[in-house]
């Protein structure tokens, strides 16, 4: 099946070039490549009723770069660590706001929505990286698995609503744009945020891993306390 | 072309530094996911010039020009909650909307009021 995994990996690349061809022609926010490329595969898989198993064997190579992506954060790190000891102060009082907010407007919006007791604690953690969300979950009584699914919805939306926001709320410098994509919208946030500028972008990465960190200590003190 | 190729050795190297952090994290019983971990040691390896910027900055950079690219499998596997989406979807969707406008709305607000105090009082 060597033949359809380098199919799908084909279309997959192809699609998302194609999108962001046309994203660069007309930046709006629905034509997001991130929401583009998906919807159209999604689309062509389900009218070929070809399951996302099969999608995958060729999508899992393009998965496997993500974890060197991740740690390829250290190098910006490293070049901007005099900007970032500067800030420090300032990004771990926000992010750590940012993410209390996160845990605890998920946790209160699910109960107004009256979602039941496993999709709650399933969207706890939904702001931070894939594995340290789902880790979260296991702990606090959530379907690991689905919230890998909030998770992803989460980055989407916080790519696609993230420079509106900027706009809309005139947040200005690269500390608190980058403070801002990291922490409501993990590392999906942070590749928006590199294509504003690599240090709004480093900032971002930090804030990811901050905000992941202490969403890991944090989550299980927060749902005990909330009942 | 020969940058090309530079860059695809980088990030194989990245990826089998990144294989060997899942080892460790696994090995050691950190409650941390390799990637990020691998954060941290590469982070180290730079500063203690252990790892010369030059050896893996190509490939870094190429990596983290493309990494949306590499949510989009990821996100494709959302068709397999389809049923979940068209039951909850869209409470689903405004519980994330809102909760993400909120936590946008409060970091980066915070962020910019404490750089800008910081900017007029100079240290």
């Amino acid at each position: 099946m060597i033949n359809q995994a380098v199919t799908y990996l084909t279309a997959t690349l192809v699609i998302y070039y194609a999108a962001k061809w046309l994203y660069r022609k007309y930046p709006r926010v629905y034509l997001s490549p991130l929401l583009v490329t998906p919807a159209i595969l999604v689309a062509l898989l389900l009218l070929t009723h070809a399951s996302y198993d099969h999608y995958n064997e060729g999508g899992v190579w393009l998965s496997k770069l993500l974890q060197p992506a991740t740690v390829a954060f250290a190098v910006p790190l490293h070049k901007n660590l005099q900007t970032l000891k500067k800030h420090a102060g300032e990004i771990v009082a926000s992010v750590l706001f940012g993410s209390l907010m996160a845990m605890l407007s998920s946790a209160l919006l699910a109960r107004v929505m009256h979602l039941n007791g496993e999709l709650a604690s399933s969207l706890v953690p939904r702001s931070v990286t894939t594995p340290i969300a789902m880790n979260v979950s296991q702990m606090i009584g959530g379907v690991p698995t689905i919230t890998a699914v909030f998770v992803i919805m989460t980055g989407l939306l916080g790519a696609m609503m993230g420079p509106s926001v900027v706009k809309l709320l005139r947040i200005e410098g690269d500390i608190a744009r980058g403070v801002l994509f990291g922490t409501s919208a993990h590392g999906t946030g942070t590749s928006k945020a590199f294509e504003l500028n690599p240090l709004t972008g480093t900032i971002s990465s930090i804030s990811m891993i901050l905000a992941a960190l202490f969403t890991l200590v944090a989550a299980p003190v927060l749902l005990g306390m909330l009942g | 072309m020969k940058k090309v190729l530079l860059a695809a050795i980088q990030v194989a190297l990245l990826m089998g530094f990144s294989e060997l952090m899942n080892r460790l994290a696994a090995w050691t019983h950190l409650p941390l996911p390799g990637s990020i971990l691998g954060i941290f040691v590469l982070f180290l390896l730079l500063q203690l010039r252990i790892v010369k910027l030059e050896w893996i900055e190509l490939g870094a950079t190429w990596l983290l020009a493309e990494l949306l690219l590499f949510f989009i499998p990821a996100a494709v596997g959302v068709m397999n909650y389809i049923p979940l989406l068209e039951q909850d979807g869209i409470r689903i969707l405004a519980v994330v909307m809102l909760s993400t406008l909120i936590v946008m709305t409060s970091s980066g607000l915070l962020a910019g009021a404490l750089s800008r105090r910081k900017e007029r009082q100079p240290s």
